[in-house]
Protein backbone atom coordinates (compact mmCIF):
# COMPACT_ATOMS: atom_id res chain seq x y z
CA UNK A 1 0.00 0.00 0.00
CA UNK A 2 1.13 3.50 -0.75
CA UNK A 3 1.94 5.69 2.24
CA UNK A 4 -0.70 8.18 3.24
CA UNK A 5 -0.54 11.58 1.57
CA UNK A 6 0.76 14.31 3.81
CA UNK A 7 -1.43 17.39 4.19
CA UNK A 8 0.10 20.73 5.21
CA UNK A 9 -1.78 23.83 6.26
CA UNK A 10 -0.24 27.23 5.51
CA UNK A 11 -1.74 30.35 7.09
CA UNK A 12 -0.43 33.62 5.69
CA UNK A 13 -0.13 37.09 7.15
CA UNK A 14 -3.26 39.24 7.31
CA UNK A 15 -3.77 40.72 10.77
CA UNK A 16 -7.27 40.26 12.09
CA UNK A 17 -8.31 38.53 8.86
CA UNK A 18 -6.23 35.54 9.96
CA UNK A 19 -9.13 34.69 12.31
CA UNK A 20 -10.64 33.17 9.17
CA UNK A 21 -8.35 30.20 9.96
CA UNK A 22 -10.80 29.34 12.76
CA UNK A 23 -13.48 28.78 10.14
CA UNK A 24 -11.13 26.65 8.08
CA UNK A 25 -10.16 24.56 11.11
CA UNK A 26 -13.84 23.99 11.91
CA UNK A 27 -14.52 22.67 8.40
CA UNK A 28 -11.46 20.41 8.37
CA UNK A 29 -12.42 18.92 11.73
CA UNK A 30 -16.06 18.42 10.66
CA UNK A 31 -14.93 16.61 7.56
CA UNK A 32 -12.35 14.51 9.39
CA UNK A 33 -9.48 15.80 7.26
CA UNK A 34 -6.30 15.23 9.16
CA UNK A 35 -3.58 17.86 8.98
CA UNK A 36 0.01 16.59 9.17
CA UNK A 37 1.90 19.86 9.52
CA UNK A 38 1.22 23.56 9.94
CA UNK A 39 3.06 26.68 8.74
CA UNK A 40 2.15 30.16 9.97
CA UNK A 41 3.27 33.67 9.15
CA UNK A 42 2.60 36.89 11.10
CA UNK A 43 -1.05 36.92 12.29
CA UNK A 44 -1.33 33.45 10.78
CA UNK A 45 1.34 32.15 13.16
CA UNK A 46 -0.95 32.55 16.20
CA UNK A 47 -3.77 30.57 14.64
CA UNK A 48 -1.31 28.10 13.13
CA UNK A 49 0.20 27.42 16.55
CA UNK A 50 -3.22 26.77 18.07
CA UNK A 51 -4.24 24.45 15.23
CA UNK A 52 -0.94 22.58 15.57
CA UNK A 53 -1.70 21.92 19.22
CA UNK A 54 -5.23 20.84 18.27
CA UNK A 55 -6.90 23.63 20.18
CA UNK A 56 -10.68 23.75 19.94
CA UNK A 57 -12.57 26.43 18.08
CA UNK A 58 -13.73 28.03 21.32
CA UNK A 59 -10.17 28.51 22.52
CA UNK A 60 -9.25 30.10 19.21
CA UNK A 61 -12.21 32.47 19.36
CA UNK A 62 -11.14 33.45 22.85
CA UNK A 63 -7.65 34.33 21.58
CA UNK A 64 -9.12 36.53 18.86
CA UNK A 65 -11.12 38.52 21.38
CA UNK A 66 -8.10 39.03 23.61
CA UNK A 67 -5.68 39.97 20.84
CA UNK A 68 -7.35 42.40 18.49
CA UNK A 69 -8.03 45.35 20.73
CA UNK A 70 -6.66 48.83 20.44
CA UNK A 71 -4.69 48.68 23.71
CA UNK A 72 -1.94 46.74 21.92
CA UNK A 73 -1.17 49.99 20.10
CA UNK A 74 -0.36 51.98 23.22
CA UNK A 75 1.85 55.01 22.88
CA UNK A 76 1.60 54.96 19.12
CA UNK A 77 0.50 58.56 18.50
CA UNK A 78 2.79 60.02 21.14
CA UNK A 79 5.77 58.07 19.86
CA UNK A 80 5.05 59.04 16.28
CA UNK A 81 5.12 62.70 17.27
CA UNK A 82 8.27 62.20 19.30
CA UNK A 83 10.00 60.49 16.39
CA UNK A 84 9.11 63.38 14.11
CA UNK A 85 10.58 66.07 16.32
CA UNK A 86 13.60 63.91 17.10
CA UNK A 87 13.02 63.34 20.85
CA UNK A 88 12.52 59.65 20.12
CA UNK A 89 15.69 58.35 18.57
CA UNK A 90 15.07 55.41 16.32
CA UNK A 91 17.35 52.45 16.01
CA UNK A 92 17.02 48.92 14.66
CA UNK A 93 15.39 47.75 17.88
CA UNK A 94 12.71 50.44 17.92
CA UNK A 95 9.06 50.47 17.09
CA UNK A 96 6.47 53.20 17.38
CA UNK A 97 4.41 51.14 19.78
CA UNK A 98 5.30 50.15 23.32
CA UNK A 99 4.95 46.37 23.05
CA UNK A 100 4.32 45.64 26.74
CA UNK A 101 0.61 44.97 26.28
CA UNK A 102 1.12 42.91 23.15
CA UNK A 103 3.72 40.77 24.92
CA UNK A 104 1.48 40.27 27.95
CA UNK A 105 -1.40 39.13 25.78
CA UNK A 106 0.72 36.73 23.78
CA UNK A 107 2.21 35.33 26.98
CA UNK A 108 -1.30 34.76 28.37
CA UNK A 109 -1.97 32.38 25.50
CA UNK A 110 1.44 31.05 24.52
CA UNK A 111 3.66 31.70 27.55
CA UNK A 112 5.52 28.56 28.61
CA UNK A 113 4.61 26.65 25.47
CA UNK A 114 7.26 25.39 23.09
CA UNK A 115 7.13 23.94 19.58
CA UNK A 116 7.40 20.51 21.24
CA UNK A 117 3.89 21.00 22.68
CA UNK A 118 2.38 20.80 19.21
CA UNK A 119 0.55 17.65 18.13
CA UNK A 120 1.88 17.98 14.58
CA UNK A 121 5.05 19.72 13.33
CA UNK A 122 4.72 23.51 13.33
CA UNK A 123 6.87 26.09 11.54
CA UNK A 124 6.70 29.84 11.99
CA UNK A 125 8.11 32.28 9.49
CA UNK A 126 9.76 35.64 10.21
CA UNK A 127 12.21 37.92 8.38
CA UNK A 128 15.77 38.83 9.34
CA UNK A 129 15.67 42.59 9.82
CA UNK A 130 19.28 43.12 8.80
CA UNK A 131 19.66 40.78 5.83
CA UNK A 132 16.06 40.57 4.59
CA UNK A 133 16.16 36.77 4.54
CA UNK A 134 13.25 34.56 5.42
CA UNK A 135 13.79 32.76 8.73
CA UNK A 136 11.88 29.57 9.60
CA UNK A 137 11.51 28.82 13.31
CA UNK A 138 10.65 25.30 14.49
CA UNK A 139 11.93 24.95 18.02
CA UNK A 140 12.10 26.74 21.31
CA UNK A 141 9.61 29.17 22.79
CA UNK A 142 6.34 29.66 20.89
CA UNK A 143 5.94 33.10 22.37
CA UNK A 144 9.30 34.22 20.95
CA UNK A 145 8.56 32.82 17.50
CA UNK A 146 5.07 34.31 17.27
CA UNK A 147 6.17 37.66 18.66
CA UNK A 148 8.93 37.85 16.02
CA UNK A 149 6.63 36.81 13.19
CA UNK A 150 4.09 39.46 14.25
CA UNK A 151 6.51 42.40 14.39
CA UNK A 152 4.81 44.69 11.86
CA UNK A 153 7.62 46.88 10.51
CA UNK A 154 7.90 50.28 12.17
CA UNK A 155 4.85 49.63 14.37
CA UNK A 156 6.17 46.90 16.71
CA UNK A 157 9.83 46.62 17.72
CA UNK A 158 11.69 43.69 16.12
CA UNK A 159 12.23 40.64 18.35
CA UNK A 160 15.51 38.87 18.93
CA UNK A 161 15.61 35.10 18.55
CA UNK A 162 18.90 33.17 18.67
CA UNK A 163 20.90 36.35 18.19
CA UNK A 164 19.01 37.46 15.08
CA UNK A 165 16.79 40.52 15.00
CA UNK A 166 13.51 39.40 13.42
CA UNK A 167 10.51 41.21 11.96
CA UNK A 168 7.19 40.29 10.36
CA UNK A 169 7.35 37.23 8.11
CA UNK A 170 5.20 39.12 5.62
CA UNK A 171 8.20 41.24 4.67
CA UNK A 172 9.87 38.24 3.03
CA UNK A 173 7.02 35.87 2.21
CA UNK A 174 3.41 36.60 3.26
CA UNK A 175 2.23 33.06 2.36
CA UNK A 176 5.19 30.73 2.91
CA UNK A 177 4.05 27.74 0.87
CA UNK A 178 7.65 26.74 0.19
CA UNK A 179 8.19 25.78 3.83
CA UNK A 180 5.49 23.13 3.36
CA UNK A 181 7.03 22.10 0.04
CA UNK A 182 10.43 21.64 1.65
CA UNK A 183 8.87 19.48 4.34
CA UNK A 184 7.59 17.16 1.65
CA UNK A 185 3.86 17.86 1.87
CA UNK A 186 1.81 16.26 -0.91
CA UNK A 187 -1.26 18.42 -0.47
CA UNK A 188 -0.97 22.03 0.65
CA UNK A 189 -3.97 23.99 1.85
CA UNK A 190 -2.89 27.63 1.77
CA UNK A 191 -4.99 30.36 3.33
CA UNK A 192 -3.78 33.77 2.21
CA UNK A 193 -4.93 37.36 2.52
CA UNK A 194 -4.27 40.51 0.57
CA UNK A 195 -3.77 43.70 2.53
CA UNK A 196 -6.31 46.44 2.02
CA UNK A 197 -5.58 49.56 0.05
CA UNK A 198 -6.50 52.99 1.26
CA UNK A 199 -8.55 55.58 -0.52
CA UNK A 200 -7.34 58.52 1.57
CA UNK A 201 -3.93 59.52 2.83
CA UNK A 202 -4.33 61.73 5.83
CA UNK A 203 -1.05 61.05 7.55
CA UNK A 204 2.46 59.84 6.97
CA UNK A 205 1.57 56.53 8.62
CA UNK A 206 -1.29 56.12 6.16
CA UNK A 207 1.24 56.45 3.36
CA UNK A 208 3.49 53.93 5.11
CA UNK A 209 0.67 51.43 5.48
CA UNK A 210 -0.17 51.84 1.83
CA UNK A 211 3.44 51.17 0.81
CA UNK A 212 3.50 48.06 3.01
CA UNK A 213 0.30 46.84 1.37
CA UNK A 214 1.71 47.39 -2.11
CA UNK A 215 4.93 45.49 -1.35
CA UNK A 216 3.38 42.62 0.49
CA UNK A 217 0.55 42.11 -1.99
CA UNK A 218 3.02 42.10 -4.86
CA UNK A 219 5.28 39.62 -3.05
CA UNK A 220 2.21 37.48 -2.28
CA UNK A 221 1.09 37.40 -5.92
CA UNK A 222 4.47 36.59 -7.26
CA UNK A 223 5.51 33.95 -4.71
CA UNK A 224 2.14 32.28 -5.11
CA UNK A 225 2.51 32.23 -8.90
CA UNK A 226 5.99 30.80 -8.53
CA UNK A 227 5.11 28.01 -6.08
CA UNK A 228 2.11 27.02 -8.12
CA UNK A 229 4.25 26.67 -11.19
CA UNK A 230 7.26 25.09 -9.56
CA UNK A 231 5.61 22.64 -7.24
CA UNK A 232 4.28 19.34 -8.38
CA UNK A 233 2.14 18.58 -5.39
CA UNK A 234 -1.32 20.06 -5.10
CA UNK A 235 -1.82 23.53 -3.71
CA UNK A 236 -5.34 24.55 -2.74
CA UNK A 237 -5.62 28.29 -2.25
CA UNK A 238 -8.19 29.46 0.24
CA UNK A 239 -8.65 33.19 -0.15
CA UNK A 240 -11.52 34.49 1.96
CA UNK A 241 -13.23 37.54 0.54
CA UNK A 242 -14.30 40.53 2.57
CA UNK A 243 -16.79 43.17 1.50
CA UNK A 244 -14.93 46.02 3.08
CA UNK A 245 -11.58 46.91 4.52
CA UNK A 246 -11.11 45.66 8.07
CA UNK A 247 -9.27 47.66 10.66
CA UNK A 248 -6.93 45.84 12.99
CA UNK A 249 -9.36 46.29 15.84
CA UNK A 250 -12.70 45.33 14.33
CA UNK A 251 -13.18 42.79 17.12
CA UNK A 252 -16.94 42.79 16.60
CA UNK A 253 -16.39 41.68 13.00
CA UNK A 254 -14.54 38.50 14.02
CA UNK A 255 -17.58 36.17 13.82
CA UNK A 256 -18.05 37.37 10.24
CA UNK A 257 -14.35 36.83 9.46
CA UNK A 258 -14.58 33.26 10.82
CA UNK A 259 -17.69 32.68 8.74
CA UNK A 260 -15.92 33.88 5.58
CA UNK A 261 -13.05 31.53 6.32
CA UNK A 262 -15.49 28.68 6.60
CA UNK A 263 -17.22 29.60 3.31
CA UNK A 264 -13.93 29.91 1.45
CA UNK A 265 -12.83 26.50 2.76
CA UNK A 266 -16.13 24.85 1.82
CA UNK A 267 -15.69 26.12 -1.73
CA UNK A 268 -12.47 24.15 -2.07
CA UNK A 269 -13.73 21.15 -0.15
CA UNK A 270 -15.02 19.10 -3.12
CA UNK A 271 -11.63 19.42 -4.83
CA UNK A 272 -9.71 18.51 -1.70
CA UNK A 273 -11.96 15.50 -1.05
CA UNK A 274 -11.75 14.29 -4.62
CA UNK A 275 -7.97 14.39 -4.48
CA UNK A 276 -7.92 12.58 -1.13
CA UNK A 277 -10.25 9.83 -2.35
CA UNK A 278 -8.22 9.33 -5.52
CA UNK A 279 -5.20 8.73 -3.32
CA UNK A 280 -7.08 6.27 -1.17
CA UNK A 281 -8.22 4.23 -4.17
CA UNK A 282 -4.61 3.78 -5.20
CA UNK B 1 11.91 32.14 -49.22
CA UNK B 2 11.78 34.28 -46.16
CA UNK B 3 14.81 34.29 -43.94
CA UNK B 4 14.31 32.94 -40.47
CA UNK B 5 13.40 35.78 -38.14
CA UNK B 6 16.24 37.02 -36.05
CA UNK B 7 15.65 36.66 -32.30
CA UNK B 8 14.34 39.85 -30.71
CA UNK B 9 16.54 41.03 -27.88
CA UNK B 10 15.14 43.02 -24.98
CA UNK B 11 17.18 44.87 -22.40
CA UNK B 12 15.52 45.25 -18.99
CA UNK B 13 17.15 47.64 -16.51
CA UNK B 14 15.92 47.32 -12.95
CA UNK B 15 15.84 49.86 -10.15
CA UNK B 16 19.16 50.75 -8.51
CA UNK B 17 19.76 54.52 -8.72
CA UNK B 18 23.22 55.45 -9.99
CA UNK B 19 24.18 51.78 -10.30
CA UNK B 20 21.80 51.58 -13.26
CA UNK B 21 24.45 53.40 -15.32
CA UNK B 22 26.06 49.96 -15.62
CA UNK B 23 23.69 49.57 -18.56
CA UNK B 24 25.87 52.05 -20.46
CA UNK B 25 28.83 49.72 -19.93
CA UNK B 26 26.78 46.84 -21.25
CA UNK B 27 25.87 48.87 -24.34
CA UNK B 28 29.56 49.55 -24.98
CA UNK B 29 30.16 45.79 -25.13
CA UNK B 30 27.10 45.21 -27.32
CA UNK B 31 28.10 47.95 -29.74
CA UNK B 32 31.59 46.51 -30.09
CA UNK B 33 30.08 43.08 -30.78
CA UNK B 34 27.38 44.41 -33.09
CA UNK B 35 24.62 43.01 -30.91
CA UNK B 36 21.46 44.93 -31.56
CA UNK B 37 18.92 45.53 -28.81
CA UNK B 38 15.34 45.61 -30.13
CA UNK B 39 13.49 47.03 -27.15
CA UNK B 40 14.31 48.49 -23.73
CA UNK B 41 12.41 48.37 -20.45
CA UNK B 42 13.40 50.50 -17.47
CA UNK B 43 12.30 50.87 -13.87
CA UNK B 44 13.20 53.71 -11.47
CA UNK B 45 16.88 54.62 -11.96
CA UNK B 46 16.89 52.07 -14.77
CA UNK B 47 14.24 54.13 -16.58
CA UNK B 48 16.72 56.98 -17.06
CA UNK B 49 19.25 54.74 -18.80
CA UNK B 50 16.63 52.78 -20.71
CA UNK B 51 15.42 56.08 -22.16
CA UNK B 52 18.94 57.27 -23.04
CA UNK B 53 19.65 53.93 -24.75
CA UNK B 54 16.31 53.92 -26.60
CA UNK B 55 17.05 57.42 -27.87
CA UNK B 56 20.28 56.02 -29.27
CA UNK B 57 22.52 58.50 -27.48
CA UNK B 58 26.17 57.43 -27.43
CA UNK B 59 27.69 56.55 -24.05
CA UNK B 60 29.48 59.91 -23.71
CA UNK B 61 26.36 61.93 -24.42
CA UNK B 62 24.32 59.72 -22.09
CA UNK B 63 26.90 60.15 -19.31
CA UNK B 64 26.87 63.91 -19.74
CA UNK B 65 23.09 63.98 -19.67
CA UNK B 66 23.11 62.01 -16.39
CA UNK B 67 25.63 64.36 -14.84
CA UNK B 68 23.46 67.32 -15.77
CA UNK B 69 20.22 65.79 -14.51
CA UNK B 70 21.20 63.93 -11.37
CA UNK B 71 23.07 65.94 -8.74
CA UNK B 72 22.62 66.63 -5.04
CA UNK B 73 20.74 69.81 -5.88
CA UNK B 74 17.62 67.90 -6.99
CA UNK B 75 17.00 66.97 -3.37
CA UNK B 76 18.44 70.19 -2.03
CA UNK B 77 15.22 72.07 -1.53
CA UNK B 78 12.79 70.84 1.07
CA UNK B 79 9.17 71.16 0.16
CA UNK B 80 7.71 73.91 2.34
CA UNK B 81 4.29 72.37 1.90
CA UNK B 82 5.55 69.04 3.25
CA UNK B 83 7.08 70.79 6.26
CA UNK B 84 3.76 72.47 6.98
CA UNK B 85 1.90 69.19 6.49
CA UNK B 86 4.12 67.53 9.07
CA UNK B 87 4.06 70.43 11.51
CA UNK B 88 0.45 71.55 11.22
CA UNK B 89 -1.48 68.61 9.77
CA UNK B 90 -4.79 70.04 10.96
CA UNK B 91 -4.37 73.09 8.74
CA UNK B 92 -2.26 71.81 5.87
CA UNK B 93 -4.09 68.61 5.03
CA UNK B 94 -2.00 65.57 4.45
CA UNK B 95 -2.75 63.89 1.13
CA UNK B 96 -1.41 61.45 -1.44
CA UNK B 97 0.88 64.01 -3.06
CA UNK B 98 3.20 64.11 -0.03
CA UNK B 99 6.94 64.29 -0.67
CA UNK B 100 9.67 65.82 1.47
CA UNK B 101 11.47 67.37 -1.48
CA UNK B 102 10.37 70.22 -3.69
CA UNK B 103 10.49 68.46 -7.07
CA UNK B 104 10.41 71.48 -9.37
CA UNK B 105 14.15 71.43 -10.04
CA UNK B 106 14.09 67.68 -10.74
CA UNK B 107 11.21 68.09 -13.18
CA UNK B 108 13.03 70.89 -15.00
CA UNK B 109 16.26 68.90 -15.12
CA UNK B 110 14.51 65.87 -16.60
CA UNK B 111 12.74 67.99 -19.21
CA UNK B 112 16.01 69.64 -20.25
CA UNK B 113 18.05 66.44 -19.92
CA UNK B 114 15.84 64.50 -22.29
CA UNK B 115 15.51 67.55 -24.49
CA UNK B 116 11.72 67.28 -24.62
CA UNK B 117 11.92 63.88 -26.34
CA UNK B 118 8.80 61.71 -26.63
CA UNK B 119 8.42 57.95 -26.82
CA UNK B 120 7.64 58.37 -30.53
CA UNK B 121 11.14 59.72 -31.12
CA UNK B 122 13.04 56.73 -29.75
CA UNK B 123 14.96 54.54 -32.18
CA UNK B 124 13.75 51.33 -30.54
CA UNK B 125 10.60 50.81 -28.44
CA UNK B 126 10.89 52.00 -24.85
CA UNK B 127 8.79 50.97 -21.86
CA UNK B 128 8.98 52.67 -18.48
CA UNK B 129 7.33 51.16 -15.38
CA UNK B 130 5.87 52.75 -12.26
CA UNK B 131 3.44 51.59 -9.56
CA UNK B 132 -0.08 52.89 -8.96
CA UNK B 133 -0.15 54.33 -5.43
CA UNK B 134 -3.81 53.43 -5.02
CA UNK B 135 -3.77 49.76 -5.94
CA UNK B 136 -0.13 48.72 -6.18
CA UNK B 137 -0.41 47.62 -9.79
CA UNK B 138 2.41 47.91 -12.24
CA UNK B 139 1.82 50.69 -14.78
CA UNK B 140 3.68 50.51 -18.09
CA UNK B 141 4.22 53.77 -19.98
CA UNK B 142 5.08 53.82 -23.67
CA UNK B 143 3.65 57.08 -24.98
CA UNK B 144 3.96 60.79 -24.25
CA UNK B 145 7.03 62.68 -23.07
CA UNK B 146 9.89 60.62 -21.73
CA UNK B 147 10.66 63.06 -18.92
CA UNK B 148 7.13 62.62 -17.48
CA UNK B 149 7.36 58.83 -17.50
CA UNK B 150 10.84 58.80 -15.99
CA UNK B 151 9.73 61.28 -13.33
CA UNK B 152 6.90 58.94 -12.31
CA UNK B 153 9.18 55.92 -12.30
CA UNK B 154 11.68 57.54 -9.90
CA UNK B 155 9.16 58.82 -7.32
CA UNK B 156 11.05 57.42 -4.33
CA UNK B 157 8.42 57.17 -1.57
CA UNK B 158 8.54 60.07 0.95
CA UNK B 159 11.36 61.80 -0.92
CA UNK B 160 9.65 62.85 -4.15
CA UNK B 161 5.90 63.37 -4.45
CA UNK B 162 4.07 60.76 -6.51
CA UNK B 163 3.65 61.91 -10.10
CA UNK B 164 0.26 62.19 -11.73
CA UNK B 165 0.10 60.67 -15.21
CA UNK B 166 -3.24 60.21 -17.02
CA UNK B 167 -5.12 60.77 -13.77
CA UNK B 168 -3.21 58.11 -11.82
CA UNK B 169 -0.88 58.83 -8.92
CA UNK B 170 2.31 56.96 -9.73
CA UNK B 171 5.16 56.00 -7.43
CA UNK B 172 8.53 54.37 -7.94
CA UNK B 173 8.32 51.31 -10.19
CA UNK B 174 10.24 49.14 -7.74
CA UNK B 175 7.20 48.91 -5.50
CA UNK B 176 5.49 46.62 -7.98
CA UNK B 177 8.49 44.94 -9.64
CA UNK B 178 12.11 46.06 -9.23
CA UNK B 179 13.15 44.20 -12.42
CA UNK B 180 10.19 44.25 -14.84
CA UNK B 181 11.05 41.26 -17.02
CA UNK B 182 7.32 40.60 -17.47
CA UNK B 183 7.03 43.63 -19.76
CA UNK B 184 9.68 42.24 -22.13
CA UNK B 185 7.94 38.85 -22.11
CA UNK B 186 4.62 40.43 -23.06
CA UNK B 187 6.32 42.35 -25.86
CA UNK B 188 7.43 39.04 -27.33
CA UNK B 189 11.18 39.21 -26.74
CA UNK B 190 13.08 36.00 -27.45
CA UNK B 191 16.18 36.87 -25.49
CA UNK B 192 15.91 39.02 -22.39
CA UNK B 193 19.00 40.64 -20.94
CA UNK B 194 18.00 41.47 -17.38
CA UNK B 195 20.20 43.86 -15.49
CA UNK B 196 19.17 43.94 -11.85
CA UNK B 197 20.44 45.35 -8.58
CA UNK B 198 19.77 44.54 -4.96
CA UNK B 199 18.85 47.46 -2.73
CA UNK B 200 21.58 48.19 -0.20
CA UNK B 201 20.89 47.62 3.48
CA UNK B 202 21.45 50.42 5.96
CA UNK B 203 24.75 50.39 7.81
CA UNK B 204 23.00 51.85 10.80
CA UNK B 205 19.30 52.21 11.51
CA UNK B 206 19.48 55.50 13.38
CA UNK B 207 16.23 57.24 12.46
CA UNK B 208 12.66 56.50 11.46
CA UNK B 209 13.52 57.41 7.86
CA UNK B 210 16.48 55.01 7.74
CA UNK B 211 14.27 52.39 9.31
CA UNK B 212 11.84 52.95 6.45
CA UNK B 213 14.61 52.58 3.91
CA UNK B 214 15.75 49.36 5.56
CA UNK B 215 12.25 47.87 5.37
CA UNK B 216 11.97 49.02 1.76
CA UNK B 217 15.20 47.22 0.93
CA UNK B 218 14.06 44.06 2.70
CA UNK B 219 10.75 43.92 0.87
CA UNK B 220 11.98 45.04 -2.53
CA UNK B 221 14.87 42.57 -2.51
CA UNK B 222 12.44 39.79 -1.69
CA UNK B 223 10.15 41.00 -4.47
CA UNK B 224 13.10 41.06 -6.87
CA UNK B 225 14.07 37.48 -6.08
CA UNK B 226 10.62 36.03 -6.23
CA UNK B 227 9.63 37.79 -9.46
CA UNK B 228 12.87 36.77 -11.09
CA UNK B 229 12.40 33.15 -10.01
CA UNK B 230 8.87 33.15 -11.42
CA UNK B 231 9.74 34.67 -14.79
CA UNK B 232 12.69 32.36 -15.17
CA UNK B 233 10.51 29.34 -14.60
CA UNK B 234 7.46 30.46 -16.54
CA UNK B 235 9.08 31.95 -19.58
CA UNK B 236 10.28 29.74 -22.35
CA UNK B 237 12.62 32.19 -24.00
CA UNK B 238 15.99 32.95 -22.56
CA UNK B 239 16.52 35.26 -19.63
CA UNK B 240 20.11 36.24 -19.05
CA UNK B 241 20.71 37.93 -15.71
CA UNK B 242 23.48 40.49 -15.58
CA UNK B 243 24.15 41.51 -12.00
CA UNK B 244 27.10 43.90 -11.72
CA UNK B 245 29.03 43.68 -8.48
CA UNK B 246 30.26 46.72 -6.66
CA UNK B 247 32.94 46.70 -4.04
CA UNK B 248 32.49 50.37 -3.43
CA UNK B 249 29.25 51.51 -1.87
CA UNK B 250 27.32 53.59 -4.40
CA UNK B 251 25.02 56.12 -2.80
CA UNK B 252 22.02 57.89 -4.29
CA UNK B 253 24.01 60.80 -5.76
CA UNK B 254 27.44 59.28 -6.31
CA UNK B 255 27.55 60.44 -9.91
CA UNK B 256 31.30 60.97 -9.49
CA UNK B 257 31.47 57.17 -9.49
CA UNK B 258 29.81 56.90 -12.91
CA UNK B 259 33.01 55.81 -14.72
CA UNK B 260 33.50 53.04 -12.15
CA UNK B 261 29.84 51.99 -12.40
CA UNK B 262 30.00 51.87 -16.21
CA UNK B 263 33.17 49.80 -16.01
CA UNK B 264 31.54 47.26 -13.70
CA UNK B 265 28.61 47.03 -16.12
CA UNK B 266 31.07 46.33 -18.91
CA UNK B 267 32.74 43.63 -16.84
CA UNK B 268 29.44 41.95 -15.95
CA UNK B 269 28.37 42.01 -19.61
CA UNK B 270 31.67 40.49 -20.77
CA UNK B 271 31.08 37.57 -18.41
CA UNK B 272 27.79 36.68 -20.09
CA UNK B 273 28.96 37.51 -23.61
CA UNK B 274 30.04 33.99 -24.66
CA UNK B 275 26.60 32.66 -23.73
CA UNK B 276 24.74 35.48 -25.52
CA UNK B 277 26.83 34.91 -28.67
CA UNK B 278 26.10 31.21 -28.53
CA UNK B 279 22.37 31.96 -28.37
CA UNK B 280 22.73 34.21 -31.39
CA UNK B 281 24.51 31.44 -33.25
CA UNK B 282 27.79 33.27 -33.53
Amino acid sequence: MKPKKRIALVIGSGGIKCAAAIGMWRVLQDEGIQVDSVVGCSGGSMYGALIAKHADVGEMNELSKVMWTSDIMQGYTANLKASKDGTLRFNERSGLVDDTVLNEKLKQVFGGLTFADSQVPLKIVATDMLTGEKVTLSEGSLFDAIRASLAIPIIFPPWEVDGRLLIDGGASDPLPIDVAIQDGADIIIAMGFTLDYRIRFRSMTAVQEQLNSIYMNNILTSTYAFYNLAHHAEIFPILPEFDRALSMFDVDKIPDVVERGEQATRQQLPHIKRLLSSFQEI
Amino acid sequence: MMAKNRPRIALVIGSGSVKCASALGLMKVFERENIEVNLVVGCSGGAIYAALIALGWPVEKATEATLRMWTHEVTGKRSSRAMLQLALPWIYKFDESFGLIDDRLLNRRLRDGFDGATFAQTRIPLFVTAADLYNGEQVVMSAGTIAEAVRASISIPYIFPPHKVDGRFLVDGYLSDPLPIGVAIKEGADIIIAMGFESPYQEQVSSLMRYNFQISSVTSNNLLKTNFAFHNLAHHSEIIPIIPEFEQRIKLFDTNKLPYVIEEGERAAEQQLPYIKQLLGR
